[in-house]
């Protein structure tokens, strides 16, 4: 069953077609790679999916409600969590601020009243978060400030953050860009150990992280999904091939 | 740990400061300080505890919030004048419509953020400063001030000297330890998230717009309070209650003392009109200009504030084994 569904969707930036009729399912509790040069549309198509542009033409069902014209937060509160290629988590705030935050998320909804409710007093709340930094390997950290993170902790962090609510589905905008080699087997270690049932959407370069994680790639190039299918089917496809190197060389 | 050492430790900063505060007529005229200026004293630790609830929790800076001060005043002073002069249904109309207030100009000034947002609660305030003083002439009195009210009332007491000083510091106590759960609370830590990584939050199921204006709406209800309360000290209120002048004295109070600790803008507003009406009296007309100097002096070298100044201090003289 897909629990993604982007049909037709289209969207400019002036004259540039970003997105061209871009179709797409993705397969509930699986991993799916998004690839293709730069300027693509990979990253745009992303944005689409969090709330963050509305596209021109097309719809997106997420788990059979649509997902346009809905708030950031709202698409969050449905299931759609988003690891950013720079990892974003809240600087000022211990770690364990960190992810209570989306636990509270979780259980209050996207606003809630609760003004003089004691967050201490909230033990299980509290349990579950220190939980989720332990399954990441960051309980050496728990009342460090995020800021004092090492990127790699960071990142570590922002996946705890984003996992804490408990999504159904997961963006992930090139999670290893800019790591070193170990940090990055390290990175592949991390979502291949995460739950099952969560599916996964992974934007990514590095073709050695690409194929260690996906099921199913599609191609993006000049707005468009080009090629699609296993990643056997991906490694020698021409048109992925043409798209990456050009014509010439073919 | 027993029930009551819980709420001590839960407590501590709020009943330091009500032992603090309820014993200022005792020992604030010992350090030059003269009888009433201990009442105003606590009127603005109420303007700036809010006021840190949205420029401390959310990094929200307002230029503006002389305006629900002087709306509060006015609103208290035409009550007292015109309606009863007992005090609570007036305060009560004032904050009420102050509050009210502040839910639309919070709606439309948060669609900005950073300094655009600032120059809105600016314009807002300088709005209602110039309403008062030409529209609304024969309400607030224009350039004159609104006088002529009688002794406010609480019931049968006389709201005069030590009356109204308890009467003010009562509900000092009672909002910070309002604000100091506030802090506690999920809402306090989603309130600093926004500070900290508005994008994340959103990303993290939380509607932010929410959160920013119920910050600026309490603030804006402290700042009404303390409006409302300055009526009640001194029955009079004057235009400058809505400038902007007003509202810069309360971010330089937050920024001296050190912002988002809650505490910390309470000392700043204890040092600078404690600055402004007894150290000045040897410093003449330049007082203005050490004030300066000191505000540049922290700004620069303890951004923190007093309390970085404080935390430095205990660091240095006072760590034990486990950094406490």
């Amino acid at each position: 069953m897909a629990i993604l569904d982007i049909h037709q969707v289209s969207l400019s930036f002036g004259g540039l077609k970003a997105l061209q009729n871009v179709n797409l399912k993705v397969e509930k509790g699986t991993t799916h790679a998004l690839i293709g040069p730069n300027g693509a549309g990979k990253s745009t198509l992303l944005n689409v999916l969090t709330g963050m542009l509305k596209p021109d033409d097309g719809s997106v069902m997420f788990d059979g409600k649509p997902l346009l014209n809905v708030n950031s937060f709202d698409i969050n509160q449905l299931g759609i969590a988003k690891v950013f290629q720079t990892p974003a988590v809240f600087p000022e705030l211990t770690v364990l601020q960190n992810v209570t935050i989306p636990v509270f998320a979780a259980r209050d909804g996207s606003f809630n009243l609760n003004m003089f409710e004691g967050r201490s007093k909230q033990r299980p709340l509290i349990e579950f978060a220190e939980q989720q930094i332990c399954e990441l390997g960051l309980e050496n950290h728990m009342h460090s400030l995020a800021s004092s993170l090492s990127r790699g902790d960071k990142r570590r962090l922002e996946m705890a953050i984003c996992l804490a609510n408990k999504p159904q589905l997961l963006l992930l905008d090139e999670p290893t860009a800019g790591m070193a080699r170990h940090e990055t087997e390290k990175t592949i270690e991390l979502l291949n150990s995460m739950q099952d049932g969560i599916t996964k959407v992974i934007v990514e370069h590095d073709m050695n992280v690409v194929f260690s994680l996906a099921e199913k790639i599609s191609v993006l190039a000049q707005g468009q999904i080009i090629a699609e299918g296993s990643p056997d089917e991906i490694k020698g496809h021409p048109k992925v091939i043409e798209a990456y190197l050009g014509e010439a060389q073919v | 740990m027993t029930k009551q050492a819980n709420f001590w430790q839960y407590n501590k900063v709020v009943l330091v400061f009500a032992l603090i505060a309820l014993t200022m007529p005792f020992w604030f005229p010992l350090m030059g300080g003269y009888s009433g200026l201990d009442t105003k004293i606590m009127i603005f630790c109420i303007f700036v505890v809010g006021f840190d609830i949205l420029l401390g929790f959310t990094g929200y800076l307002s230029f503006g919030h002389a305006a629900f001060f002087g709306i509060a005043a006015y609103t208290t002073g035409i009550m007292l004048k015109s309606f009863s002069d007992n005090i609570l249904p007036a305060m009560f109309v004032a904050v009420l419509l102050a509050t009210l207030v502040s839910v639309m100009v919070g709606l439309l000034t948060l669609k900005r953020t950073g300094i655009y947002f600032s120059i809105l609660t600016l314009a807002f305030a300088e709005m209602f400063h110039s309403m008062a003083m030409a529209m609304l002439q024969t309400w607030t009195g224009g350039e004159n001030g609104l006088t002529g009210m009688p002794t406010p009332m609480l019931f049968d007491i006389k709201m005069q000297g030590a009356s109204v000083f308890y009467f003010v510091t009562i509900v000092a106590i009672i909002l910070f330890y309002v604000a100091k759960r506030i802090e506690r609370s999920p809402v306090g830590l989603l309130m600093k998230a926004i500070k900290s990584n508005q994008t994340r939050l959103e990303y993290t199921g939380i509607n932010a717009r929410k959160y920013k204006l119920l910050a600026f709406v309490i603030s804006a209800f402290y700042a009404a309070v303390a409006g409302a309360l300055m009526v009640v000290y001194e029955p009079f209120v004057g235009h400058e209650f809505l400038g902007w002048h007003q509202s810069g004295e309360v971010v330089i109070m937050s920024v001296i003392g050190g912002v988002g600790t809650l505490i910390g803008p309470m000392l700043g507003a204890g040092f600078m009109l404690y600055f402004e009406n007894v150290l000045s009296v040897d410093l003449g007309e330049q007082w203005l200009l050490v004030l300066g100097a000191i505000f540049m002096a922290v700004v620069i070298f303890m951004p923190g504030g007093f309390m970085e100044g404080i935390a430095r201090l205990k660091k240095r003289y006072f760590t034990t084994v486990d950094g406490e």
